[in-house]
């Protein structure tokens, strides 16, 4: 799905892939790709509460070693511009009962994301491009299989 | 409590808190399942489904309750895991080969 203006940012770019994380706990990671989220200017500091508060109500977890945390309806008004980051957990993190290896925060308004997704909804289904993301130490490895 | 014939869907939503997230997911995933059946799948925000969203809604078990009041005339289908869960089968093998669904 291409962008509507051709001078968009990109929804993950290399500023917003982390590899090589550890965190203490699933809401320590989540903090920290919300944060990255604020840093790169695309939410209000508010909706990283809304990614915890998202993550009380229900895991993101979806399996094969993702999680994709993000806000709440309600929290889209704290989104600036839509972004993804990536964070990569290599010792893997317990993420509510369930081990997580790859952590992927998203900030969207509408569905300019859906093309982005649809690529990470493929990787799910291929586990040599998940080792890939679990495993790799190199940034542009991770932006060439999700984004075009 | 709401029933229809596989025959009868034709369009399904997945429901999930934000609509941003997970539902995307698995809306991109189950495209390419229904789609060729001649059922077109999006994605919205559970609470706001209502009973002209979809013919089925899908969603997590969590929110089945929520999605049941806010469209109640409509059946809606629970599953637990966002990968390979037996709920996904079901619908696609009630669109395909027949057979009712309910909930």
């Amino acid at each position: 799905m291409a962008d509507a203006s051709p001078t968009a940012v990109p929804l993950l770019q290399a500023e917003g892939v982390l590899l090589g994380c550890t965190a203490p706990d699933r809401d320590a990671a989540v903090r920290v790709a919300g944060q990255l989220l604020v840093d790169l200017g695309a939410v209000e500091p508010a909706y990283v509460d809304a990614m915890l508060e998202r993550e009380a109500l229900l895991s993101s977890f979806v399996g094969e070693g993702i999680a994709i945390p993000h806000g709440t309806d309600a929290a889209r008004a704290f989104v600036r511009r839509p972004a993804l980051t990536f964070l990569q957990f290599p010792d893997g993190l317990d993420w509510a009962g369930q081990p997580v290896h790859v952590a992927v925060g998203i900030a969207a308004a509408a569905d300019e994301h859906v093309g982005i997704m649809s690529r990470l909804a493929q990787v799910l289904l291929d586990p040599d491009s998940l080792a890939v993301l679990r495993t790799t130490d190199d940034p542009q490895q991770v932006l060439d299989l999700l984004t075009d | 409590m709401p029933t229809i014939e596989g025959k009868d869907i034709r369009t399904v939503v997945v429901a999930c808190e934000a609509g941003m997230g997970s539902s995307v997911l698995l809306t991109s995933q189950l495209s390419q399942r229904l789609g060729p059946h001649g059922v077109s799948v999006s994605h919205a925000p559970v609470n706001r489904l209502s009973d002209d969203t979809a013919d089925l809604v899908l969603c997590h078990q969590g929110l089945a309750g929520r999605a049941r009041q806010a469209a109640p005339g409509t059946v809606v289908v629970p599953f637990a895991m966002f990968m390979g869960d037996p709920a996904f089968d079901t619908i696609e093998t009630a669109i395909r080969d027949g057979g009712s669904l309910d909930g």
